[in-house]
């Protein structure tokens, strides 16, 4: 009976949760095929455009975010409490609130409109630097002396033991970065003023917050636009998993 | 390896992310506190010094102070539905051998959705206002006239949709969180519990299974807070228009779009120096959260 | 004879609305190299994005690039006008902090001898301190359209005071189909101008020194527009510049743009019925908005010489455009005299009786000097109270001091 009633919940929640997925494709089934003509709006560039920044900004993510983990876990520098302390305290400050000020520096820098203002501040994650030092601070230390006695330098380490080692974290926050990245709408809402550099989000709320809205052709629009992290999410589900734990749970 | 060395390697490995945590980070903030004393409508090199001008205004604004209201009934509503269902369906889940991860992808699939496409679904099919829309077609097989979900001020029907786009986009992720929680409960004190008799069940749950949640509750109640803070894309999505944003239901970064961006104001000075209080208030309020939070154990 | 009728509301709308344009000519001329950026918002009738494209790849002087917009244009206009090269040439109606900010150039000089070929009004509307900042491309209005046999089935008559039109849409609701639809904001947006109106108030005082509706009967229309609401159609998917609404039978009425003349006369036929929208009382007039998205040139255009000789080029010179954008896609009136002849579809039927209402009681809709602030201040204070049923009075007393600040900050 018990068991009845959780499996009677179970399922009726899941029908909930595939049901805005399965609205999507109806709606927008009719219109698919006019989704890649680019007349109304270019939403072709935009997915362009949205894979350029979500993959530059993920790789770029990885990379720094690692790097600046990994030196202020392993790397015995006076000043280097004094500059974890100054990365964590802007754990405090949401860059979302700072996205006036930032819009300025940006505009400032002339890259209004441009792929790098898309790009380079959100490349910048304290959040992903914390997570990677924590990790660092409990990677295996013999691995990496062995490193040390096969003659390699600090980088040489890195690059050739730490990394190949740390593959599952590194996939768990690039997985976490690119649908993050994917799917930011406020900043690239903000920034990318001329149709040749926005992203598929800001067409589609162009579209959405039109006088009159195409609605078939929105919607189409809209699952075509999910394809990507779909997959992602249906391939790396596994790291994305683990990443959500890391990132939720790092505080403890 | 001398000293020197070691600061050189150090920041060879800091150095690009430091440098771009100070220019996009620790610069705007700085601007943003030079720009709140300054005129700063439709310019970002402003002349004008207004001393506290800005901050008088924003804090007596009735636009900001409104926002902070949303943001309030916003939190109050979406933290606690969010923590009871995502535990609740985190516990279903664990306690079901078959299909388990089937169902756990299920919940957590929205997760790789934008709360764009979703305020789309919402708005044009779900809460559609006319009788075609989802909500009104399963309200009028029970007699019911169709509702202008989104259109509705007064009872405030919009919350309805508010509150559900988010909750479907962010409960699996919660689910998730609850779930590697409840891995790491150790399973002998299940057993421990069974052979002293304590039946499965509501005294499991008290006893064991919640003190063994208790940081992960921690976790996802801060996690909620600082993301209702920072809530912006379903609002705009589904509330604005081409023409701009009603009065209503303005979240504080919605306030800060329209007030330093949108038409109407293009005044970043008052913009900044919003941003420089909301970032103040939401330090304080994560702070204290925090604390009470810990203190409750 | 419908000519005769097009030419002459032609010089009374100019007449009634306007005043002597003045001006000055600066006389810049300039070269033209690199690619221009053109946006215009997003026009719902279809035809239009193809045609400005096309006019856009047929300019000799350069290439121009048309970027299509739809959403939250007018934030997009100010955002970019701010700090950015980018669009080159835009469609707005202009505002003097944009002026005074030195973000838009004067286009005195772009129109030479067809000056006197231009609705007086219409340009008098784009000058600030007098210099012209936009060229006039078309001019728009927008009318009450309503059902007559829904109206006749229901027992009402046309609505000519603003009491009948609420009483009318109160009636007309019925069995899903609501009395009026004038956008998904419950006609906030596009209401507030004709309310004032009606009550004989306006944006801004005759001399422009002062704000219009600093009056007890600003609140008592306002307070209208509450009584409508129950009556009116909410979350319609198209909103209220789209014909959707009114064609598929969801409202009996509907307040919309003289664009859709004729869409809405292809789906109802001899079925439909305009009005302007009524007064309140004696002290009020019939009245229906008039607007004119101009051309501009952005001041930091990499440019500005080659923008305003495109400009000129294309809302100038090449009449044979600005008859097909005026008339082609949807009914517009077009901004200039001499092509009056060409508007087909205003000639007779509703549509010559709106080229009427616009020439008895056509107002502008967008002041120069009423700024975009002002603008935001008064309209949340009329989403409060017709939405929210909040207090009229002390809603409006805090509008009152923004549009008054406003001004001051105008003339500083």
């Amino acid at each position: 009976m018990r068991s009845l009633a959780r499996w009677t919940a179970v399922v009726v929640t899941a029908v909930l949760f595939l049901l805005p997925f399965a609205v999507l494709v109806r709606e927008g089934w009719s219109a698919l095929g006019d989704v890649f003509d680019d007349r109304d709006v270019p939403f072709v560039r935009s997915l362009l455009n949205s894979t350029v920044v979500a993959v530059a900004q993920t790789a770029g993510q990885v990379v720094l975010c690692s790097l600046a983990g990994y030196g202020l876990a392993r790397i015995p520098y006076r000043h280097a409490p004094k500059v974890l302390y100054a990365v964590v305290a802007t754990l405090m400050v949401p860059a979302a609130v700072t996205f006036v000020p930032t819009f300025v520096v940006v505009s400032s820098l002339g890259w209004l409109s441009d792929l790098r203002g898309l790009v380079v501040p959100g490349l910048f994650s304290a959040v992903n630097v914390f997570l990677f030092r924590q990790y660092f601070l409990d990677f295996p230390v013999p691995l990496e002396e062995a490193g040390r006695l096969d003659g390699l330098s600090r980088w040489g380490v890195y690059w050739r033991v730490v990394v190949p080692n740390s593959t599952g974290l590194l996939a768990a926050i690039a997985v976490i970065d690119f649908i993050g990245s994917w799917n930011q709408f406020l900043w690239p809402l903000v920034i990318a003023q001329d149709s040749s550099t926005w992203t598929v989000q800001v067409t589609l709320s162009s579209l959405l917050t039109a006088q009159n809205p195409r609605i078939p052709l929105l919607f189409a629009a809209a699952a075509v636009s999910l394809l990507p992290v779909v997959l992602v999410f249906a391939v790396l589900q596994r790291y994305l998993v683990r990443g959500v734990a890391e990132t939720g749970l790092s505080g403890q | 390896m001398t000293t020197r060395r070691t600061a050189l390697t150090f920041w060879l490995f800091v150095g690009p992310f430091a440098f771009g945590l100070l220019a996009f980070t620790y610069l705007p903030i700085a601007w943003s506190g030079y720009l709140s004393v300054f005129d700063a409508r439709n310019t970002v090199t402003p002349t004008e010094f207004v001393g506290l001008a800005n901050y008088v205004d924003v804090l007596t604004d009735r636009a900001f102070l409104d926002s902070i209201g949303t943001f309030t009934v916003f939190a109050a509503f979406i933290i606690p539905t969010t923590v009871v269902l995502s535990l609740a369906l985190a516990l279903l889940v664990n306690q079901i051998r078959v299909a388990r991860a089937f169902f756990r992808s299920v919940y957590f699939l929205p997760f790789a959705c934008s709360y764009v496409v979703a305020s789309l679904v919402w708005k044009m099919s779900l809460f559609s206002g006319v009788d075609s829309g989802i909500a009104n077609t399963v309200f009028g097989w029970f007699g019911a006239e169709p509702l202008a979900w989104t259109g509705t001020v007064d009872p405030p029907l919009y919350w309805v949709v508010l509150i559900t786009a988010r909750l479907w986009l962010q409960l699996g992720f919660y689910v998730i969180l609850f779930l590697a929680a409840l891995q790491r409960i150790p399973a002998h004190l299940y057993e421990a519990a069974w052979i002293d008799g304590a039946a499965p069940g509501w005294q499991t749950f008290r006893h064991i299974t919640l003190p063994g949640l208790r940081g992960a509750l921690i976790a996802v109640l801060t996690l909620n807070l600082i993301n209702a803070y920072q809530a912006f894309d379903e609002f705009y999505n589904i509330l604005g228009d081409s023409r701009g944003y009603p009065p209503f239901a303005r979240p504080p970064l919605v306030y800060l779009y329209y007030t330093s961006l949108g038409p109407g104001g293009q005044d970043l000075g008052r913009g900044s120096a919003g941003a420089v209080v909301l970032a103040l208030v939401i330090a304080l309020v994560t702070l204290l959260s925090g604390r009470v939070l810990r203190r409750a154990d | 004879m419908g000519v005769e009728v097009g030419r002459r509301s032609f010089f009374v709308v100019a007449g009634l609305l306007g005043l002597a344009a003045c001006g000055s000519n600066t006389g810049r001329g300039g070269s033209t190299d690199g690619t221009l950026r053109h946006w215009y918002h997003a026009y719902g009738e279809d035809g239009v994005q193809d045609a400005v494209r096309r006019y856009a790849a047929a300019y000799p002087g350069a290439k121009v690039e048309v970027q299509w917009n739809p959403g939250d244009y007018d934030s997009k206009i100010v955002t970019a006008l701010q700090t950015s090269a980018v669009p080159d040439v835009f469609e707005a109606q202009v505002k003097v902090d944009w002026v005074r900010q030195k973000q838009v150039v004067p286009l005195d000089d772009v129109l030479g001898d067809t000056r006197d070929d231009f609705v007086r009004a219409l340009l008098e509307s784009q000058t600030v301190d007098g210099h012209l900042y936009g060229i006039p491309q078309a001019i728009d209005t927008q009318v009450l359209y309503y059902r007559r046999s829904l109206l006749e089935k229901a027992g009402v008559t046309p609505p000519r005071s603003v009491d009948e039109l609420v009483d009318a849409a109160k009636r007309l609701t019925a069995g899903g189909v609501k009395g009026l639809f004038a956008g998904n904001d419950g006609g906030v947006g596009v209401l507030t101008a004709p309310l004032l109106w009606s009550a004989g108030l306006d944006f801004l005082s005759q001399d422009g020194k002062a704000p219009g509706f600093d009056d007890p009967r600003a609140a008592t229309v306002f307070g209208k527009l509450r009584e409508l609401n129950p009556s009116l159609l909410l979350g319609a998917p198209a909103d209220w510049s789209d014909p959707g609404a009114f064609v598929d039978g969801l409202a009996a009425m509907q307040w919309t743009g003289l664009w859709n003349l004729p869409k809405i006369l292809a789906a109802h036929g001899d079925d439909v019925g305009v009005l302007p929208f009524p007064r309140l009382d004696a002290s009020g007039a019939e009245s229906v908005p008039v607007g004119a998205y101009s051309a501009m040139v952005n001041a930091r255009s990499a440019d500005v010489a080659a923008a305003k000789a495109y400009v000129k080029w294309l809302w100038v010179e090449k009449t044979d455009y600005q008859t097909e954008f005026a008339t082609a896609f949807g009914a517009h009136l077009p901004a200039r005299t001499s092509l009056a002849a060409q508007a087909g579809p205003l000639r007779d039927g509703p549509g010559k009786q709106i080229v009427e209402f616009v020439t008895r009681g056509g107002r502008i809709a967008s002041p120069a000097r009423w700024s975009a602030r002002a603008n935001t201040a008064l309209s949340d204070a009329v989403s409060r109270i017709a939405r929210q049923g909040a207090e009229p009075v002390g809603e409006l007393r805090a509008a009152l001091e923004v549009a008054r600040d406003e001004i001051a900050r105008l003339d500083r």
